[in-house]
């Protein structure tokens, strides 16, 4: 690769804004049709109801798309921000970015937290949030430099395609002399040519002396930002302290910070080590548990499993420091040094892959019938360098592979590809192609449900069958974990906004294993309170790990264990001292149910936003086949009788696949009706006229919106 | 003697983890348990037996990703 060649075409000196307690209260606003570049303030109003982070991308968001707006319209806007708290160094998960636009698979708003110093860089070079609106008419580079207070727009040509050396490429050129003043948000081909691209968000590692990225995975962010042109964002900063974000009760951070950090140091080593094996732990609990993606989210664990869990990563993991925000202290953002890819561009050659995590592991391993530690490094290493989401590449390619196994494909559709499960070289291959855009990986790269729709028009694939085992909902892939004995998770993902991503609720080990909700009640409960908090960590520019993967050890003894309220006040108190706001866990809840309504408006306004949409495929709540249900006979029998006083005696497999599918059908439109009330939504699931007077959301618009959807 | 949260526990011949949680309080939430370092998970507790000097961690909660 030769040296980058990067033209300006655009650069506009700004006067920096110091950040106080925690927001600049500026906004940053690029219009690449025009390469128009605006700075504005943010009103207080703003402010005080949708806190910063995902509420201020929404809010601008909102600002920019009708309700008519697609993903590759210009007026799409990308936003991206890091919340009042994040770029606090030394607070465990402390410099999140929160990313989010109209998705190319759902149509409607989609919200990503990521790593990687961006956010912080961005913020303190004067900016609590950027929105990216328009299209460029060639190939560009943008930097927002805090250090030169100035916003450049470069034109680029012969950069790498991939994110690997783009990232790397970039970091030098920006800064040689000190790399770690730079982060960098990158795309990558895959972006170009799939609808569920990546953004990779970079930070330099001084002590390997390498830069290393974490993903914006879901929902096709990746696959915006490269219809716009843009190549990359830069963001530049200098040094970054406990006092970068002004906070109003230095001592009372200082305090907070230390006291969490701590905890995590003395207890992470005792419970799940992520500072030593990343998520990877989760392997083996949830093979142990039938919640580990097996052939499709057929089964929920494989005797296999223990070759792709913690006991092979903790020994190929690279050690060394992995935090992806300085001095953070649960550290997971593990890699792998030295790997060398037996396939594509990278063949031969020695790169660093960044991962693996849980859900790649679970998507790309075990859901793909891949139990092979390295094929799943080369994969991720891949996903990572062309911009793909490794959660719906693994979720979508296990629905190929089913496909392909009973026949509703062949290898006359597929280029010749055999993809059966554990085909290795086949989901490479795959993979290559999603980045090209070429053969079949083409199709795949348009996301499960288009690819529905595809093979039913073209190959005359039985479309209810593809129903039931296309795992996605709203028009996301799902995350990798198997619901089906947990109603509670169904409503988590199926009830989530951006369709069926973890982040927003994870309820199955307290439904299903401690069955901690038993009643309706108790989980429309649960599917308020855990949805509000871990939405506040998006608000904040923070990580949700600390909060309940490290668990104080008198925690069991407290009021409410699952809520680990001792850490719920500690946020409460990293709150206060940022912002001088006096703030106690319920008002964290409060900002949460702010955005979060104003979220599920938003998606009403794109033509979602309903009970209709909070549908999901049957896979995710019961046995759609009857070897699945043999397979777990006892456990859906037992249920059968003993739940619903069935005699099932004469009953065939296919009978009582049918028998229990009714009841779960159900159990599963109880639980939306509870939701809702809770919620404070209509029976249709929109929220009342009395619930956004009651939030401070009622602006004229989002009356509009309501009431064309009938609520008055 | 086996360890469990740093506090010592007298072992016995045959001990499960199921019998470890049975003798102790408060383990509603322990699911999952590190024996010597070895995750085991709560459908193995019965039929996991505790070898002589182990050093266990009863992981409080799962809570995904």
């Amino acid at each position: 690769m030769g040296p980058v060649q990067l033209n300006e075409i655009k650069a506009v000196p700004y006067e920096r804004s110091e950040v106080v307690k925690g927001y600049t209260d500026r906004s940053l606003h690029i219009d690449l049709t025009g390469n128009d570049i605006r700075v504005d303030p943010i009103d207080a109003a703003v402010k005080d109801r949708f806190t910063g982070g995902k509420g201020y991308d929404l809010w601008f968001m909102w600002q920019a798309v009708k309700g008519t707006t697609k993903w590759n319209d210009p007026e799409n806007a990308l936003c991206i921000s890091a919340g009042p708290l994040g770029g606090t160094p030394g607070y465990p998960g402390g410099g999140k970015s929160i990313v989010t636009t109209i998705s190319p698979l759902t149509g409607a708003p989609i919200d990503s937290n990521v790593g990687g110093y961006f956010g912080p860089y961005k913020k303190f070079s004067g900016f609590d949030v950027i929105t990216l609106t328009g299209k460029a008419d060639q190939d560009v580079v943008i930097l927002i430099d805090g250090i030169e207070s100035q916003i450049k727009i470069f034109s680029a040509s012969d950069l790498p395609d991939n994110a690997y050396e783009l990232s790397d490429a970039l970091t030098r050129y920006f800064d040689e002399k000190k790399p770690v003043n730079i982060s960098v948000v990158t795309a990558g081909p895959g972006a170009e040519n799939t609808y569920f691209g990546c953004l990779n968000f970079s930070w330099y590692d001084a002590g390997r002396k390498r830069v290393r990225y974490k993903q914006a995975g879901r929902g096709g962010t990746g696959t915006v930002l490269a219809d716009k042109k843009v190549k990359a964002v830069v963001a530049r900063f200098g040094a970054v302290s406990m006092k970068s974000n002004q906070p109003a009760d230095l001592e009372a951070l200082k305090t907070v910070t230390k006291t969490h950090a701590k905890e995590i140091n003395e207890l992470d080593g005792k419970q799940n080590r992520m500072s030593l094996v990343g998520t990877t732990h989760l392997v083996p609990i949830m093979n142990d548990h039938d919640c580990l993606p097996t052939h499709n989210f057929k089964f929920g664990s494989h005797p296999e499993a223990a070759v792709i869990g913690e006991d092979v990563y903790e020994h190929i993991f690279d050690k060394g420091f992995d935090g992806c925000w300085r001095g953070c202290a649960v550290a997971c953002s593990h890699g792998v040094k030295d790997f060398s890819p037996f396939t594509g561009p990278f063949k031969g050659t020695r790169v660093f892959v960044d991962g693996p995590e849980y859900e790649t592991v679970a998507g790309c391993g075990s859901n793909l019938g891949i139990f092979d530690a390295h094929t799943i490094l080369e994969i991720n290493f891949y996903c990572d360098a062309y911009g793909l989401d490794t959660i719906s590449v693994g979720t979508s390619i296990g629905f190929v592979m089913e496909c392909f196994e009973n026949g509703l494909i062949t290898t006359e559709h597929t280029g010749g590809l055999a993809l059966f499960f554990g085909n290795r070289f086949g989901a490479l291959e795959l993979i290559h192609q999603m980045a090209k855009g070429e053969g079949f990986g083409a199709i795949v790269g348009k996301g499960i449900r288009q690819m529905k729709q595809i093979f039913a028009d073209k190959f005359n694939a039985d479309p209810d069958f593809m129903q039931d085992i296309g795992m996605e909902s709203k028009g996301l892939e799902f995350s990798e974990y198997i619901t089906k004995e947990s109603l509670a998770q169904q409503g988590g993902y199926g009830l989530a906004l951006k369709g069926p991503q973890h982040d927003e609720a994870w309820l199955i080990f307290l439904d299903m294993v401690h069955n901690f909700m038993p009643t309706f009640e108790n989980k429309a409960e649960a599917l308020h309170w855990f949805p509000m908090f871990r939405t506040w960590f998006s608000l904040c520019g923070l990580c949700k790990l600390p909060w309940n993967d490290i668990v104080p050890e008198d925690n069991k003894d407290t009021k409410e264990p699952a809520k680990v309220m001792k850490h719920v006040q500690w946020y409460a108190d990293f709150f206060s001292a940022i912002t001088g706001k006096k703030t106690t866990p319920d008002d964290l809840i409060a900002m949460s149910e702010t955005v979060y309504n104003f979220q599920r408006v938003f998606n009403l306004k794109m033509g979602t936003g309903t009970r209709e949409h909070d549908t999901l495929p049957y896979r995710a709540m019961g046995p759609v086949t009857v070897e699945e249900y043999e397979s777990r006979q006892d456990r859906y029998d037992k249920q059968l009788t003993d739940t619903y006083g069935m005699d099932i005696s004469g009953m065939d497999t296919a009978a009582r696949v049918a028998a229990l599918r009714k009841e779960r059908e159900s159990q599963y439109e109880q639980l939306k009706d509870a939701v809702y009330d809770r919620r404070g939504w209509t029976k249709n699931g929109i929220p009342t006229k009395e619930t956004v007077q009651r939030l401070g959301i009622d602006f004229p618009e989002v009356l509009e919106v309501l009431a064309a959807n009938g609520v008055q | 003697m086996i360890q469990v949260n740093d506090q010592p526990i007298e072992w016995k011949p045959d001990m499960t983890i199921a019998d470890l949680l049975k003798q102790m309080s408060d383990v509603r939430f322990c699911s999952v348990v590190r024996v010597n370092g070895k995750l085991i998970s709560s459908p193995r507790f019965d039929v996991t037996r505790i070898p002589d000097n182990a050093v266990i961690y009863l992981l409080p909660l799962v809570a995904g990703g």
